[in-house]
Protein backbone atom coordinates (compact mmCIF):
# COMPACT_ATOMS: atom_id res chain seq x y z
CA UNK A 1 0.00 0.00 0.00
CA UNK A 2 1.36 3.41 -0.98
CA UNK A 3 2.27 5.90 1.69
CA UNK A 4 0.61 9.25 1.11
CA UNK A 5 -0.55 12.46 2.79
CA UNK A 6 -2.38 15.58 1.68
CA UNK A 7 -0.83 18.90 0.73
CA UNK A 8 -2.66 22.22 0.76
CA UNK A 9 -2.59 23.63 -2.79
CA UNK A 10 -2.44 27.16 -1.39
CA UNK A 11 0.27 27.11 1.31
CA UNK A 12 1.86 23.67 0.93
CA UNK A 13 1.11 22.42 4.48
CA UNK A 14 1.18 18.62 4.72
CA UNK A 15 -1.65 17.04 6.64
CA UNK A 16 -3.32 13.71 7.39
CA UNK A 17 -6.17 12.84 7.31
CA UNK A 18 -7.84 14.99 4.66
CA UNK A 19 -9.21 18.14 6.36
CA UNK A 20 -12.05 20.39 5.21
CA UNK A 21 -9.93 23.52 5.59
CA UNK A 22 -6.19 24.07 5.94
CA UNK A 23 -5.47 24.98 9.58
CA UNK A 24 -2.58 27.16 8.42
CA UNK A 25 -4.15 29.28 5.64
CA UNK A 26 -7.84 28.31 5.41
CA UNK A 27 -7.33 26.83 1.93
CA UNK A 28 -9.91 24.33 0.71
CA UNK A 29 -8.05 22.46 -2.00
CA UNK A 30 -5.71 19.58 -1.25
CA UNK A 31 -3.82 17.05 -3.33
CA UNK A 32 -2.78 13.56 -2.34
CA UNK A 33 1.01 13.32 -2.51
CA UNK A 34 3.40 10.39 -1.99
CA UNK A 35 5.22 10.39 1.33
CA UNK A 36 8.83 9.45 1.95
CA UNK A 37 9.00 6.63 4.49
CA UNK A 38 11.71 8.22 6.68
CA UNK A 39 10.40 9.58 9.96
CA UNK A 40 11.42 10.18 13.58
CA UNK A 41 9.71 8.96 16.73
CA UNK A 42 8.29 11.85 18.79
CA UNK A 43 6.75 9.75 21.58
CA UNK A 44 5.32 6.29 22.12
CA UNK A 45 3.45 3.99 24.47
CA UNK A 46 2.80 0.29 24.86
CA UNK A 47 -0.91 -0.09 25.49
CA UNK A 48 -2.03 -3.05 27.59
CA UNK A 49 -5.61 -1.90 28.25
CA UNK A 50 -6.86 -2.50 24.73
CA UNK A 51 -10.42 -1.72 23.64
CA UNK A 52 -12.94 -4.48 22.98
CA UNK A 53 -12.34 -6.59 19.88
CA UNK A 54 -8.63 -7.21 20.49
CA UNK A 55 -7.26 -10.62 21.26
CA UNK A 56 -3.70 -9.38 21.73
CA UNK A 57 -1.98 -8.73 25.09
CA UNK A 58 -0.64 -5.34 24.07
CA UNK A 59 0.06 -3.07 21.16
CA UNK A 60 2.50 -0.17 20.79
CA UNK A 61 1.58 3.19 19.30
CA UNK A 62 3.65 6.23 18.48
CA UNK A 63 3.58 9.70 17.01
CA UNK A 64 6.18 10.18 14.30
CA UNK A 65 7.34 13.19 12.32
CA UNK A 66 8.17 12.96 8.63
CA UNK A 67 10.87 14.99 6.91
CA UNK A 68 8.23 17.40 5.54
CA UNK A 69 7.06 18.23 9.08
CA UNK A 70 3.92 16.08 8.99
CA UNK A 71 3.15 14.31 12.27
CA UNK A 72 0.87 11.29 12.43
CA UNK A 73 -0.10 8.67 14.97
CA UNK A 74 0.40 5.04 14.02
CA UNK A 75 1.12 1.55 15.20
CA UNK A 76 4.69 1.10 16.40
CA UNK A 77 6.30 -2.16 15.32
CA UNK A 78 9.68 -1.89 16.97
CA UNK A 79 11.36 -3.96 19.71
CA UNK A 80 13.12 -1.24 21.68
CA UNK A 81 11.53 2.12 20.91
CA UNK A 82 13.31 5.31 21.94
CA UNK A 83 12.14 8.90 21.57
CA UNK A 84 14.03 10.53 18.69
CA UNK A 85 14.97 7.31 16.89
CA UNK A 86 14.79 7.11 13.10
CA UNK A 87 11.93 4.99 11.77
CA UNK A 88 10.64 3.67 8.49
CA UNK A 89 6.90 4.11 7.86
CA UNK A 90 4.73 1.77 5.84
CA UNK A 91 0.99 1.64 5.28
CA UNK A 92 -0.65 -1.62 6.24
CA UNK A 93 -3.35 -3.38 8.20
CA UNK A 94 -3.35 -1.97 11.72
CA UNK A 95 -6.42 -3.66 13.15
CA UNK A 96 -8.63 -6.60 12.28
CA UNK A 97 -12.11 -6.68 13.79
CA UNK A 98 -13.77 -9.87 15.07
CA UNK A 99 -15.98 -9.88 11.96
CA UNK A 100 -12.80 -9.91 9.78
CA UNK A 101 -13.08 -6.28 8.65
CA UNK A 102 -9.68 -4.66 8.70
CA UNK A 103 -8.36 -1.12 9.08
CA UNK A 104 -5.31 0.32 7.39
CA UNK A 105 -2.99 2.96 8.71
CA UNK A 106 0.58 4.02 9.38
CA UNK A 107 2.96 1.42 10.82
CA UNK A 108 6.35 2.61 12.08
CA UNK A 109 9.25 0.16 11.99
CA UNK A 110 12.87 0.41 13.08
CA UNK A 111 15.22 0.98 10.17
CA UNK A 112 16.72 -2.50 10.67
CA UNK A 113 13.30 -4.13 10.26
CA UNK A 114 10.02 -4.74 12.04
CA UNK A 115 9.79 -5.82 15.66
CA UNK A 116 7.11 -8.39 14.80
CA UNK A 117 3.76 -7.14 16.04
CA UNK A 118 2.20 -9.33 18.75
CA UNK B 1 -24.74 40.46 31.15
CA UNK B 2 -26.57 39.52 34.30
CA UNK B 3 -24.61 37.90 37.13
CA UNK B 4 -25.29 34.22 37.69
CA UNK B 5 -24.95 32.16 40.85
CA UNK B 6 -25.37 28.61 42.07
CA UNK B 7 -28.17 28.28 44.64
CA UNK B 8 -28.37 24.54 45.04
CA UNK B 9 -26.18 21.46 44.56
CA UNK B 10 -26.76 17.71 44.50
CA UNK B 11 -24.52 14.67 44.10
CA UNK B 12 -25.00 10.91 44.21
CA UNK B 13 -22.36 8.66 45.68
CA UNK B 14 -20.03 7.76 42.85
CA UNK B 15 -19.25 4.11 42.18
CA UNK B 16 -21.83 1.54 41.19
CA UNK B 17 -25.39 2.90 41.09
CA UNK B 18 -28.04 0.23 41.59
CA UNK B 19 -31.01 2.05 40.02
CA UNK B 20 -31.83 3.25 36.53
CA UNK B 21 -30.02 6.03 34.67
CA UNK B 22 -33.05 8.30 34.96
CA UNK B 23 -33.46 7.62 38.68
CA UNK B 24 -29.81 8.48 39.23
CA UNK B 25 -30.11 11.80 37.41
CA UNK B 26 -33.31 12.68 39.26
CA UNK B 27 -31.78 11.85 42.65
CA UNK B 28 -29.01 14.41 42.11
CA UNK B 29 -31.41 16.95 40.60
CA UNK B 30 -33.92 16.68 43.46
CA UNK B 31 -31.14 17.12 46.00
CA UNK B 32 -30.00 20.28 44.20
CA UNK B 33 -33.54 21.62 44.01
CA UNK B 34 -34.11 20.92 47.72
CA UNK B 35 -30.78 22.57 48.54
CA UNK B 36 -31.78 25.63 46.50
CA UNK B 37 -35.15 25.82 48.19
CA UNK B 38 -37.32 24.98 45.22
CA UNK B 39 -39.21 22.01 43.88
CA UNK B 40 -41.01 20.66 40.84
CA UNK B 41 -44.75 20.85 40.37
CA UNK B 42 -47.22 23.38 38.99
CA UNK B 43 -45.53 26.45 40.51
CA UNK B 44 -41.89 25.59 39.85
CA UNK B 45 -39.43 28.37 38.93
CA UNK B 46 -37.09 26.46 36.59
CA UNK B 47 -37.09 27.82 33.05
CA UNK B 48 -34.58 25.44 31.49
CA UNK B 49 -33.14 21.97 32.15
CA UNK B 50 -29.76 20.97 30.74
CA UNK B 51 -28.71 17.33 31.03
CA UNK B 52 -25.07 16.48 30.38
CA UNK B 53 -24.18 12.94 29.42
CA UNK B 54 -21.67 11.35 27.12
CA UNK B 55 -22.89 7.77 27.24
CA UNK B 56 -26.69 7.79 27.48
CA UNK B 57 -27.08 6.76 23.87
CA UNK B 58 -24.27 4.21 23.73
CA UNK B 59 -24.31 2.75 27.26
CA UNK B 60 -27.98 3.15 28.22
CA UNK B 61 -29.54 3.03 24.77
CA UNK B 62 -31.46 6.14 25.69
CA UNK B 63 -31.97 9.40 23.80
CA UNK B 64 -34.01 12.48 24.64
CA UNK B 65 -32.86 12.23 28.27
CA UNK B 66 -33.62 15.87 29.08
CA UNK B 67 -37.28 15.38 28.15
CA UNK B 68 -37.45 12.39 30.48
CA UNK B 69 -35.92 14.41 33.34
CA UNK B 70 -38.35 17.31 32.78
CA UNK B 71 -41.32 14.97 33.03
CA UNK B 72 -39.97 12.90 35.93
CA UNK B 73 -39.33 16.03 38.02
CA UNK B 74 -42.66 17.66 37.13
CA UNK B 75 -40.88 20.56 35.49
CA UNK B 76 -42.84 20.71 32.22
CA UNK B 77 -43.20 22.99 30.29
CA UNK B 78 -39.59 24.10 31.06
CA UNK B 79 -37.19 24.02 28.10
CA UNK B 80 -35.02 20.92 28.16
CA UNK B 81 -31.97 19.84 26.16
CA UNK B 82 -29.21 17.25 26.41
CA UNK B 83 -25.59 18.41 26.18
CA UNK B 84 -22.74 16.20 24.96
CA UNK B 85 -19.12 17.31 24.98
CA UNK B 86 -17.30 14.14 25.93
CA UNK B 87 -15.93 14.17 29.49
CA UNK B 88 -16.42 17.96 29.54
CA UNK B 89 -20.18 17.64 29.03
CA UNK B 90 -20.87 18.77 32.61
CA UNK B 91 -18.77 21.91 32.30
CA UNK B 92 -20.41 22.68 28.97
CA UNK B 93 -23.90 22.30 30.45
CA UNK B 94 -22.96 24.71 33.25
CA UNK B 95 -21.63 27.16 30.68
CA UNK B 96 -24.79 26.96 28.58
CA UNK B 97 -26.91 27.41 31.71
CA UNK B 98 -24.83 30.45 32.60
CA UNK B 99 -25.31 31.85 29.08
CA UNK B 100 -29.07 31.30 29.18
CA UNK B 101 -29.36 33.31 32.40
CA UNK B 102 -26.75 35.96 31.61
CA UNK B 103 -28.48 36.69 28.31
CA UNK B 104 -31.80 37.24 30.04
CA UNK B 105 -33.50 34.29 28.33
CA UNK B 106 -33.93 32.46 31.64
CA UNK B 107 -33.93 33.30 35.35
CA UNK B 108 -33.36 29.81 36.72
CA UNK B 109 -31.73 26.74 35.13
CA UNK B 110 -31.35 23.19 36.44
CA UNK B 111 -28.13 21.54 35.26
CA UNK B 112 -27.78 17.82 35.90
CA UNK B 113 -25.28 15.38 34.47
CA UNK B 114 -24.32 11.77 34.79
CA UNK B 115 -23.27 8.51 33.23
CA UNK B 116 -23.51 4.83 34.10
CA UNK B 117 -20.35 3.10 32.99
CA UNK B 118 -20.04 0.10 35.30
CA UNK B 119 -22.71 -1.98 33.56
CA UNK B 120 -20.49 -2.80 30.63
CA UNK B 121 -17.22 -4.77 30.68
CA UNK B 122 -14.03 -2.70 31.04
CA UNK B 123 -12.88 -3.11 27.41
CA UNK B 124 -16.32 -2.00 26.18
CA UNK B 125 -16.16 1.10 28.42
CA UNK B 126 -12.63 1.76 27.11
CA UNK B 127 -13.87 1.49 23.54
CA UNK B 128 -16.84 3.78 24.26
CA UNK B 129 -14.57 6.47 25.72
CA UNK B 130 -12.24 6.10 22.71
CA UNK B 131 -15.06 7.06 20.34
CA UNK B 132 -14.26 10.69 21.14
CA UNK B 133 -10.94 10.35 19.30
CA UNK B 134 -10.60 11.23 15.62
CA UNK B 135 -12.46 8.44 13.80
CA UNK B 136 -10.03 8.14 10.90
CA UNK B 137 -6.64 9.14 12.26
CA UNK B 138 -6.91 7.64 15.76
CA UNK B 139 -9.93 5.54 16.79
CA UNK B 140 -9.81 3.02 13.97
CA UNK B 141 -6.20 2.19 14.78
CA UNK B 142 -7.28 0.95 18.20
CA UNK B 143 -6.00 4.00 20.03
CA UNK B 144 -7.56 4.91 23.37
CA UNK B 145 -7.40 7.83 25.80
CA UNK B 146 -4.84 6.02 28.00
CA UNK B 147 -2.63 5.58 24.91
CA UNK B 148 -2.50 9.33 24.33
CA UNK B 149 -1.96 10.04 28.01
CA UNK B 150 0.84 7.47 28.07
CA UNK B 151 2.58 9.22 25.16
CA UNK B 152 2.04 12.62 26.82
CA UNK B 153 3.29 11.37 30.19
CA UNK B 154 6.51 10.02 28.68
CA UNK B 155 7.35 13.42 27.19
CA UNK B 156 6.33 15.52 30.20
CA UNK B 157 8.20 13.34 32.70
CA UNK B 158 11.33 13.62 30.60
CA UNK B 159 10.94 17.36 30.01
CA UNK B 160 10.20 18.40 33.60
CA UNK B 161 11.94 15.73 35.65
CA UNK B 162 8.67 14.26 36.94
CA UNK B 163 9.30 10.84 38.49
CA UNK B 164 7.10 7.77 39.10
CA UNK B 165 7.34 8.76 42.78
CA UNK B 166 5.66 12.09 41.95
CA UNK B 167 2.75 10.29 40.29
CA UNK B 168 2.54 8.02 43.34
CA UNK B 169 2.46 11.11 45.58
CA UNK B 170 -0.54 12.38 43.62
CA UNK B 171 -2.33 9.05 44.07
CA UNK B 172 -1.61 9.07 47.80
CA UNK B 173 -2.88 12.66 48.15
CA UNK B 174 -6.09 12.18 46.17
CA UNK B 175 -6.92 8.82 47.76
CA UNK B 176 -6.42 10.42 51.19
CA UNK B 177 -8.72 13.30 50.24
CA UNK B 178 -11.38 10.87 49.01
CA UNK B 179 -11.33 9.21 52.43
CA UNK B 180 -12.80 12.49 53.73
CA UNK B 181 -15.50 12.60 51.04
CA UNK B 182 -18.45 10.30 51.79
CA UNK B 183 -19.61 10.50 48.16
CA UNK B 184 -16.27 9.39 46.69
CA UNK B 185 -16.01 6.04 44.90
CA UNK B 186 -12.70 4.83 46.33
CA UNK B 187 -12.49 4.77 50.09
CA UNK B 188 -9.17 3.06 50.07
CA UNK B 189 -6.03 4.83 51.28
CA UNK B 190 -2.82 4.02 49.47
CA UNK B 191 0.66 4.37 50.96
CA UNK B 192 3.61 5.70 49.04
CA UNK B 193 5.68 2.71 50.11
CA UNK B 194 3.07 0.34 48.65
CA UNK B 195 3.04 2.09 45.29
CA UNK B 196 6.82 2.24 45.08
CA UNK B 197 7.68 -1.34 46.07
CA UNK B 198 8.08 -4.21 43.66
CA UNK B 199 6.01 -6.80 45.41
CA UNK B 200 2.35 -7.79 45.30
CA UNK B 201 0.88 -4.27 45.37
CA UNK B 202 3.16 -3.20 42.55
CA UNK B 203 2.11 -6.21 40.50
CA UNK B 204 -1.52 -5.20 40.96
CA UNK B 205 -0.53 -1.69 39.91
CA UNK B 206 0.15 -3.03 36.43
CA UNK B 207 1.18 -0.97 33.42
CA UNK B 208 -1.82 0.05 31.30
CA UNK B 209 -0.15 2.42 28.82
CA UNK B 210 3.59 2.59 29.41
CA UNK B 211 4.67 4.51 31.50
CA UNK B 212 1.15 4.83 32.98
CA UNK B 213 0.12 2.35 35.65
CA UNK B 214 -3.32 1.41 36.93
CA UNK B 215 -3.02 3.69 39.97
CA UNK B 216 -2.23 6.60 37.67
CA UNK B 217 -5.77 6.43 36.25
CA UNK B 218 -9.31 7.04 37.50
CA UNK B 219 -11.79 4.21 38.02
CA UNK B 220 -14.84 3.43 35.90
CA UNK B 221 -17.83 5.04 37.58
CA UNK B 222 -21.56 5.61 37.77
CA UNK B 223 -22.83 8.84 39.23
CA UNK B 224 -24.71 12.08 38.81
CA UNK B 225 -24.30 15.67 39.99
CA UNK B 226 -26.58 18.69 39.71
CA UNK B 227 -26.71 22.43 40.28
CA UNK B 228 -29.47 25.01 40.28
CA UNK B 229 -28.31 28.24 38.61
CA UNK B 230 -30.12 31.53 39.05
CA UNK B 231 -29.77 35.20 38.16
CA UNK B 232 -28.14 36.81 41.20
CA UNK B 233 -30.77 39.58 41.21
CA UNK B 234 -33.67 37.13 41.12
CA UNK B 235 -32.82 34.69 43.90
CA UNK B 236 -34.77 36.52 46.61
CA UNK B 237 -37.85 36.98 44.43
CA UNK B 238 -37.81 33.29 43.55
CA UNK B 239 -37.28 32.26 47.17
CA UNK B 240 -33.92 30.61 46.50
CA UNK B 241 -30.89 30.15 48.73
CA UNK B 242 -28.07 32.71 48.72
CA UNK B 243 -25.94 31.79 45.72
CA UNK B 244 -22.23 31.30 45.14
CA UNK B 245 -21.39 33.48 42.14
CA UNK B 246 -20.02 32.09 38.89
CA UNK B 247 -17.39 34.77 38.30
CA UNK B 248 -15.98 33.40 35.06
CA UNK B 249 -16.73 30.49 32.75
CA UNK B 250 -15.14 29.81 29.37
CA UNK B 251 -14.26 26.99 27.06
CA UNK B 252 -11.69 26.50 24.31
CA UNK B 253 -10.85 23.89 21.71
CA UNK B 254 -7.63 22.42 20.37
CA UNK B 255 -6.89 20.16 17.39
CA UNK B 256 -8.96 16.99 17.37
CA UNK B 257 -6.04 15.12 15.81
CA UNK B 258 -3.55 15.10 18.69
CA UNK B 259 -0.53 14.62 16.39
CA UNK B 260 -1.26 17.98 14.74
CA UNK B 261 -0.28 19.96 17.87
CA UNK B 262 2.92 21.95 17.51
CA UNK B 263 4.10 21.05 21.02
CA UNK B 264 2.84 17.67 22.23
CA UNK B 265 3.51 18.61 25.87
CA UNK B 266 1.19 21.63 25.85
CA UNK B 267 -2.54 21.71 26.56
CA UNK B 268 -3.50 24.95 24.85
CA UNK B 269 -7.26 24.62 25.40
CA UNK B 270 -6.69 24.47 29.17
CA UNK B 271 -4.51 27.58 29.09
CA UNK B 272 -6.83 29.58 26.85
CA UNK B 273 -10.08 28.64 28.59
CA UNK B 274 -8.56 29.43 32.00
CA UNK B 275 -7.22 32.78 30.75
CA UNK B 276 -10.65 33.71 29.40
CA UNK B 277 -12.32 32.72 32.68
CA UNK B 278 -9.83 34.84 34.69
CA UNK B 279 -10.39 37.82 32.37
CA UNK B 280 -14.15 37.49 32.63
CA UNK B 281 -13.94 37.30 36.42
CA UNK B 282 -11.36 40.05 36.82
CA UNK B 283 -9.33 37.56 38.85
CA UNK B 284 -5.86 36.07 38.62
CA UNK B 285 -4.37 32.64 39.32
CA UNK B 286 -3.07 34.02 42.64
CA UNK B 287 -6.69 34.60 43.71
CA UNK B 288 -7.53 30.89 43.54
CA UNK B 289 -7.82 29.31 46.99
CA UNK B 290 -8.83 25.80 45.92
CA UNK B 291 -8.94 23.95 42.59
CA UNK B 292 -10.70 20.90 41.23
CA UNK B 293 -8.69 19.72 38.24
CA UNK B 294 -9.52 16.95 35.77
CA UNK B 295 -7.13 14.21 36.91
CA UNK B 296 -8.64 11.35 34.90
CA UNK B 297 -4.94 10.49 34.71
CA UNK B 298 -2.73 11.85 37.47
CA UNK B 299 -0.24 13.55 35.18
CA UNK B 300 -3.09 15.85 34.06
CA UNK B 301 -3.37 17.39 37.53
CA UNK B 302 0.21 18.63 37.19
CA UNK B 303 -0.11 19.71 33.55
CA UNK B 304 -3.43 21.51 34.03
CA UNK B 305 -2.24 23.33 37.15
CA UNK B 306 0.61 24.82 35.12
CA UNK B 307 -1.51 25.63 32.05
CA UNK B 308 -4.00 27.40 34.35
CA UNK B 309 -1.19 29.51 35.77
CA UNK B 310 -1.35 28.10 39.30
CA UNK B 311 2.36 27.21 39.14
CA UNK B 312 5.18 28.22 36.79
CA UNK B 313 5.83 25.72 34.00
CA UNK B 314 7.85 22.73 35.06
CA UNK B 315 7.39 23.29 38.79
CA UNK B 316 4.03 21.80 39.81
CA UNK B 317 5.61 18.48 40.83
CA UNK B 318 7.99 20.39 43.10
CA UNK B 319 5.00 22.09 44.79
CA UNK B 320 3.43 18.65 45.16
CA UNK B 321 6.59 17.33 46.86
CA UNK B 322 6.45 20.27 49.30
CA UNK B 323 2.83 19.44 50.16
CA UNK B 324 1.51 22.71 48.75
CA UNK B 325 -1.41 21.02 46.95
CA UNK B 326 -2.57 18.96 49.93
CA UNK B 327 -5.46 20.06 52.14
CA UNK B 328 -3.73 22.46 54.54
CA UNK B 329 -1.19 23.41 51.89
CA UNK B 330 -0.85 26.74 50.09
CA UNK B 331 -3.18 25.75 47.22
CA UNK B 332 -5.16 22.54 47.79
CA UNK B 333 -5.97 20.69 44.56
CA UNK B 334 -8.71 18.09 44.33
CA UNK B 335 -9.80 18.06 47.98
CA UNK B 336 -12.78 15.97 46.81
CA UNK B 337 -10.39 13.15 45.85
CA UNK B 338 -10.43 14.25 42.22
CA UNK B 339 -11.48 12.03 39.38
CA UNK B 340 -8.73 9.68 40.50
CA UNK B 341 -10.44 8.64 43.72
CA UNK B 342 -13.84 10.38 43.84
CA UNK B 343 -14.64 8.79 40.44
CA UNK B 344 -15.31 9.96 36.91
CA UNK B 345 -18.83 9.33 35.59
CA UNK B 346 -18.09 11.42 32.49
CA UNK B 347 -21.24 13.56 32.12
CA UNK B 348 -21.34 14.25 35.86
CA UNK B 349 -17.71 15.24 36.31
CA UNK B 350 -17.73 18.93 35.35
CA UNK B 351 -20.74 19.56 37.59
CA UNK B 352 -19.28 17.43 40.39
CA UNK B 353 -16.13 19.57 40.39
CA UNK B 354 -18.19 22.73 40.84
CA UNK B 355 -20.37 21.06 43.49
CA UNK B 356 -17.20 20.46 45.52
CA UNK B 357 -16.13 24.08 45.07
CA UNK B 358 -19.54 25.30 46.27
CA UNK B 359 -19.20 23.08 49.36
CA UNK B 360 -15.76 24.60 49.95
CA UNK B 361 -16.92 28.19 49.46
CA UNK B 362 -19.92 27.69 51.72
CA UNK B 363 -17.56 26.31 54.37
CA UNK B 364 -19.45 23.03 54.57
CA UNK B 365 -16.82 20.58 53.31
CA UNK B 366 -16.27 19.01 56.71
CA UNK B 367 -12.91 17.38 57.30
CA UNK B 368 -11.72 18.28 53.80
CA UNK B 369 -12.55 21.98 54.21
CA UNK B 370 -9.97 24.40 52.84
CA UNK B 371 -9.90 27.11 55.53
CA UNK B 372 -11.07 30.51 54.33
CA UNK B 373 -11.66 29.44 50.71
CA UNK B 374 -13.30 32.27 48.77
CA UNK B 375 -12.49 31.48 45.13
CA UNK B 376 -12.33 28.12 43.39
CA UNK B 377 -11.27 27.00 39.91
CA UNK B 378 -12.56 23.93 38.06
CA UNK B 379 -10.99 22.56 34.87
CA UNK B 380 -13.16 20.07 32.95
CA UNK B 381 -11.09 18.39 30.23
CA UNK B 382 -12.78 16.90 27.16
CA UNK B 383 -11.22 14.52 24.65
CA UNK B 384 -7.47 14.56 24.98
CA UNK B 385 -7.58 18.27 25.74
CA UNK B 386 -9.45 19.20 22.58
CA UNK B 387 -12.42 20.81 24.36
CA UNK B 388 -11.94 22.23 27.85
CA UNK B 389 -14.21 24.24 30.18
CA UNK B 390 -12.79 26.42 32.96
CA UNK B 391 -15.07 27.75 35.70
CA UNK B 392 -14.33 30.22 38.50
CA UNK B 393 -16.73 30.48 41.43
CA UNK B 394 -16.36 32.98 44.22
CA UNK B 395 -17.92 34.51 47.29
CA UNK B 396 -16.07 37.78 46.65
CA UNK B 397 -18.23 40.81 45.99
CA UNK B 398 -18.59 41.58 42.31
CA UNK B 399 -16.83 44.93 42.45
CA UNK B 400 -14.03 43.69 44.74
Amino acid sequence: MALFAYRCRNCGLFTFPLPCLCRSCGGREFEAVPLSSRCRLITWTRLFALPSGYKKPWRSFGIAEFENGLRVTGVLDCKNPMVGMELHAVRGIVRTHPDARSETGFIFQAENGPGLLP
Amino acid sequence: MRSVGICGIGHTKFGEYPGSFLTMLCQAALEAMDDAGTSGGPHHVIDQILVSTMGAGILNHQSGVASAVADALALCPAMAETVENGPASGGSALKLGYMAIASGLCDCVLVVGGDQMTRVPGPVATDFVATMLHPEAEYRLGLTLPAFVGMFTRLLMDKNGITPRDLALLAVKNHANAMLNPLAQLHKPVALSDLMDKTETRRRDRIIADPLRLYDACPISDGAAAAVLCAMDRTQALGLRTPVRIAGIASATDTHVVANRADPTRLDAVRISAQHAYQMAGLHPADVDVAELHDAFLILELAESEEAGLFPRGTSHLALRRGETAIGGRLPINPSGGLKAKGHPLGATGISQVVELVHQLRGEAGERQVPGARTGLAINFGGFGNNVVSTLVTTRKEDA
